[in-house]
């Protein structure tokens, strides 16, 4: 046992020589920062890494594009996003495409910046894209609140927020072990994903780091060869089990569930967020009236069957042909940590 | 899913505090933690701190080997 | 004379004789630089060399320089890369109606510094004014001419495997700068431009060796597409330390802001060398003792493998390729 003890996160993943197992890194950046250190090539055979759908990006619907380019060149809206969606493709257009008719598109660090660039432009309509996950939502709602308090009639958000509880159930069968995303536990805690274990569903919460990354997977290695569900923590400097309670307070007073369409999932019940009836007023689809806009992707185009571990980026016809990151036909090859993108550039 | 940057908040205000990364500075919002305080070290995303962190480097990940075995 | 620019400085009159006197000048003044419509030079013996750049950049007025500073490093750096001693350049200025006068002033005092440290003359300019919104401020556009030190080759062809790759500097701190400048995402750091003329720094380089292969200033996309574009002109691999790499907390800090990788923001005052192990540490040793490297570092080798390619060696000692640089650098959240 004592020998056991020197040895290091990297050399337990590099040696190890238990059963095959499929993990499953549910987030996006996670995906990226394993593919930027090269952590692939450490692994063994039978360790496999399937990047999961936690790249708001890519989850986002094409109609979601559709229906900001519509805010933006029909109804003469600014459009205040974060650069990840900009490149995105709508059904038509991505957001770049219609700067270049003439669209407004300001790309903001944050949705506070997003509510204070609409305080300082009371000549224009602001909208802020509002995607994300748990880690996101408080943000925007924050904005919200804060354009109340400033008494802003010419601030909404184009709300596309999602939540990972139901996606879990959905995923359950997709991989022996997830990689939590940290990030969405910082705020909701780790509960869930405890309880998760009494139905055989195994994971740890993983940090960002080189060095919390590899621990995870130690830590998910050792523990899966004991041959039992589990759950460790391994983002203790950050994750708590309780989570903030008050960014978890902030979203249920302004935001409910609904259901969410997921791209490549399809709709999840109960996954996403619509602002509540008191807030309506910020809510760009009823301040605008918003016709249905339905969007239509690409149909050679496998993100779907990508964002569920079904099969690799490189199964999919237009990979790395028609669609690259310089002209993406997927969303999963959009965003940096997209996970068609990520193994474009580093594989 | 998530840009998470670890930094360290050098000065409070009203629900914004601003932090410091490698001498980049930005004012932040921090209504979601309580009892902040200059000097602690937070994780920030999309403007805003979403947790205080307990340990400013890895360490823990020593201790969840230790634990390991 | 007027406090700003207007149509008239343009129009070919007495008062565009008043700007080119009062203000270019003033400040461009040297026996070579008259009234008649060219420059009549002497011509150089041996090779030279020949390059023009064109300067838009939102401000003109940064940390550690201005677009006047811009528009001189640029071209003498190009020069400088090919090996060549920066002779003679011509401007051609493109200002907006309005433009405050004060300005063009600074612009045009700096490009007097900068080239008289470069030691070119500047021979040759020309003056447009235009409407209001049709330009952003002030374009400069710059053309020079320079002498190629003899015995020296340089190329982005040129790079062979077993070279030692070289930057001169801490690198990003140009791209930061006008980052931060633009005020678009309430980031504030003391991150000073890395403008600076570079023909001393290659002179001091060529005085020691003449074993360089290629020299290239890394502008616009920054050190990474630099890496890239030579990978691909030379057919070679390139491996790259990602330790090794310089770069400023600070640049560091607002990259981790807002999700950019600093190998792609861009220098202007930074060159990335290749030259034969066996020369790369006297390069180094000269370069440390030049002002504007005094931090250079070899960050990396070309190799035979994956040609076309660059690879970084990580912090947990994997080999990862850096990913291929992408048009415009968007923050991110994700």
């Amino acid at each position: 046992m004592s020998e056991e003890r020197k040895r290091t996160a990297k050399e337990i993943i590099e040696s190890y020589d238990g059963p095959a197992l499929r993990i499953m890194e549910v987030c996006g950046t996670h995906t990226h920062e394993i593919f930027r250190l090269g952590i692939r090539k450490l692994l063994p055979e039978q360790v496999e890494l399937i990047s999961g759908p936690g790249c708001p990006v890519c989850v986002t619907p094409v109609g979601f594009i559709d229906e900001a380019i519509y805010l933006a060149l029909e109804c003469g809206a600014t459009i205040c996003t974060f650069g990840d969606l900009v490149r995105v493709p709508g059904t038509q257009m991505s957001l770049a495409g219609a700067r270049e008719k003439g669209a407004k598109v300001h790309i903001v660090y944050s949705p506070v910046d997003a509510e204070q660039y609409a305080k300082e432009h009371p000549e224009e309509q602001v909208v802020f894209l509002s995607v994300g996950f748990e880690t996101t939502t408080p943000a925007g709602c924050l904005s919200v609140k804060k354009a109340r308090e400033d008494g802003l009639n010419n601030y909404s958000m184009l709300v596309a927020n999602k939540t990972m509880p139901r996606a879990y159930e959905a995923l359950k069968g997709s991989a022996d072990v997830f990689l939590y995303p940290g990030h969405v536990n910082a705020i909701t805690g780790t509960e869930l994903c405890e309880s998760l274990v009494q139905e055989g569903v195994s994971g740890v919460v993983a940090g960002f780091t080189a060095r919390e990354l590899l621990t995870a997977l130690a830590v998910s290695l050792v523990k899966y060869q004991e041959g039992k569900p589990f759950f460790v923590n391994c983002y203790p400097r950050v994750v708590t089990r309780e989570g903030s309670r008050e960014a978890q307070r902030l979203v249920d007073e302004l935001m409910e569930a609904c259901d969410s369409e997921w791209r490549g999932l399809g709709t999840i019940p109960g996954s996403g967020l619509v602002l509540r009836e008191e807030w309506q007023a910020f809510d760009a689809r009823k301040k605008f009236n918003m016709p249905k806009i339905e969007g239509r992707s690409n149909p050679a185009c496998r993100c779907g069957d990508v964002l569920q571990g079904k099969c690799k980026p490189s199964d999919c016809k237009v990979f790395g042909k028609g669609c690259t990151p310089q002209h993406p036909i997927g969303a999963c090859m959009v965003s940096n940590e997209g996970a068609c993108s990520a193994f474009y550039q580093y594989s | 899913m998530c840009v998470g940057l670890s930094a360290k908040v050098v000065k409070i205000g009203d629900g914004v505090a601003i932090v410091d990364a490698g001498g980049a500075k930005r004012e932040i919002a921090s209504q979601l933690i309580e009892d902040l305080e200059p000097g602690d070290y937070v994780m920030v995303h999309a403007g805003v701190a979403i947790a205080k962190i307990t340990d400013e480097d890895e360490n823990e990940t020593d201790q969840l080997m230790e634990d390991l075995f | 004379m007027n406090k700003t620019v207007t149509m008239a400085h343009g129009a070919g009159g007495k008062q565009t004789s008043e700007l080119i006197d009062e203000v270019f000048k003033t400040h461009f003044a040297n026996p070579d630089l008259t009234a008649d419509d060219a420059a009549v030079l002497p011509a150089p013996t041996g090779r030279i060399a020949m390059s023009t750049d064109g300067f838009i950049v939102s401000p003109a007025f940064f940390p550690g320089g201005n677009i006047g500073k811009l528009s001189i490093c640029g071209t003498v750096n190009d020069l400088a890369c090919m090996g060549a001693k920066p002779l003679y350049l011509s401007c051609a200025f493109v200002i907006e109606e309005g433009f405050p006068m004060e300005k063009l002033e600074e612009i045009a005092a700096a490009m007097e510094k900068t080239a008289k440290e470069a030691g070119v003359r500047i021979v040759s300019g020309d003056t447009k004014v235009a409407g209001k919104g049709q330009v952003d401020g002030v374009f400069i556009t710059t053309t020079g001419v320079g002498q190629i030190e003899e015995g020296v080759r340089t190329s982005g062809d040129f790079a062979k495997p077993g070279d030692a790759i070289i930057v001169t500097g801490d690198i990003g701190r140009h791209g930061c700068t006008i980052l931060l400048a633009r005020e678009d995402f309430g980031i504030e750091a003391d991150v000073t431009s890395d403008c600076a003329p570079l023909w001393g720094t290659v002179e001091a380089v060529l005085n020691t060796t003449k074993d360089v292969h290629v020299i290239r200033d890394a502008t616009r996309g920054g050190v990474g597409t630099v890496l890239y574009e030579i990978a691909g002109q030379s057919k070679v691999g390139i491996r790259l330390d990602a330790a090794a790499v310089p770069v400023a907390p600070e640049v560091r800090g607002v990259c981790g802001m807002l999700g950019l990788e600093p190998l792609y923001l861009a220098c202007e005052g930074r060159l990335v060398i290749m030259a034969p192990k066996s020369e790369a540490e006297k390069i180094v040793k000269v370069l440390r003792q030049c002002p504007y490297s005094e931090n250079a570092a070899i960050i990396g080798e070309v190799t035979e493998d994956q040609p076309g390619r660059v690879v970084m060696t990580t912090e947990i000692g994997t080999q990862a390729l850096l990913p291929q640089p992408g048009g415009e650098l968007l923050p991110r959240i994700c």
